[in-house]
């Protein structure tokens, strides 16, 4: 099982110019290894729609790599989505499904079927192209580059220890810059970075 | 069948790029169209809610999106408005199509009436229509409803340049046939 610093930091050193989508838990954790305009925080919550959210963003901008960090619990909430995705047909998402089996900012209670659940056997059997699961930290950061290179949709499942985020908020208090404005305001802090990207 | 020109003209004038939704009757025949548009992408989603993220995901990356449901669908899609376009003051418009208008004014009804377990229980209204206008209000979407021999094309034009100039998701119901 990975920490959620082991999940995050091979992420934060091979990310270039993709899009990182975060939510819940890693969404602070994020921000503290990333003050990058392509970064966004679905921390309004939305329940359980970032990847809905990041799927957008790859659909407008097929160029151009969009990373989720998607909870377990979000992802359980719209599994649908998964199918959604395979609909597309797009092949620039990496929807990393963040298992810790627990709704972590509220305080860890237990997800549904927690610790049971193969988000990546799910993920085959709608269509997805491409599926990894890691529960091994250095078999993980070997792979990061890898993923973020490599054609899908990809889904990425990865087993990580619960921690102790609390619940996520927007003030000028917040370490993550992008946690420091409204969302419509970082709304258009993304749309501008994104403008003149090729369609 | 109704022709959708006027539907059609209406996205292209407006360079809608990406519809997204799940289809009922009354938008059936567009979802069909769309599947082969030359310049329109059909994104079909598996439950509503879903349609209002990847529509403000859209809007992040530079496209114009339209989202097309039924009232129904609307109902299931709360705080993925709340927590999506309308936080993030996504011009999103949406075409709602409205299921129960008919039976509810066959029975006499208004969008307006009192919602009284009596009302919402009763075998010969259908529920989803006396509660799609007071929902648009409450989560703060403005709509307009289009019925009658009114012309579902233009008022979609109208929906469409309200939530660009708003900057907010804005709707219409469409309770007739679409043209």
């Amino acid at each position: 099982m990975l920490t959620q610093a082991q999940l995050l930091e091979p992420l934060a050193r091979h990310r270039t110019n993709e899009v990182v989508v975060a939510t819940m838990s890693v969404t602070r954790p994020w921000g503290r290894l990333s003050d990058h305009d392509l970064d966004f925080a679905s921390a309004d919550s939305a329940m359980g729609h970032t990847a809905d959210l990041a799927l957008g963003i790859a659909l407008a901008r097929p160029k151009r790599t969009v990373i989720c960090l998607n909870g377990d619990g979000s992802m359980l909430m719209t599994l649908g989505t998964l199918a959604t995705v395979v609909g597309t047909g797009i092949s620039n998402l990496v929807l990393i499904v963040v298992d810790n089996g627990t709704y972590e900012i509220t305080g860890n209670q237990a997800v549904p079927a927690a610790g049971l659940i193969d988000y990546a056997a799910m993920a085959e059997a709608v269509g997805f192209p491409r599926v990894l699961c890691f529960d091994d930290p250095r078999k993980y950061a070997e792979a990061v580059p890898d993923v973020l290179t490599t054609p899908g949709p990809t889904l990425v499942h990865v087993r990580v220890e619960p921690g102790s985020e609390g619940p996520i908020g927007r003030s000028a208090e917040e370490p993550a810059r992008y946690l420091r404005t409204s969302l419509a305001e970082w709304s258009r802090v993304l749309r501008d970075a994104l403008e003149g990207d090729p369609e | 069948m109704a022709s959708l020109n006027g539907t059609l003209r209406t996205l292209s004038a407006a360079r809608i790029t990406h519809v997204v939704g799940l289809p009922d009757n009354t938008s059936a025949r567009l979802f069909d169209v769309l599947q082969t548009h030359p310049s329109i992408r059909l994104v079909t989603v598996t439950r509503e809610g879903e349609a209002f993220a990847i529509a403000s995901g859209l809007w992040l990356g530079g496209a114009r999106p339209l989202v097309v449901i039924q009232n129904t669908g609307l109902l299931e899609s709360g705080d993925s408005i709340r927590g999506t376009a309308a936080r993030m003051a996504a011009p999103v418009p949406i075409l709602i199509t409205g299921r129960g208008y008919g039976k509810m004014a066959g029975a006499g009804l208004t969008p307006n009436e009192p919602r009284t377990s009596d009302l919402l229980t009763r075998a010969d209204v259908d529920s989803t229509a006396l509660l799609t206008e007071p929902t648009l209000d409450a989560w703060g979407v403005p709509f307009e409803r289009c019925e009658g021999d009114e012309d579902p094309a233009a008022a979609l034009a109208r929906t469409i340049q309200a939530a660009r100039s708003q900057q907010r998701p804005t709707a219409v119901i469409v309770a007739r046939a679409l043209n």
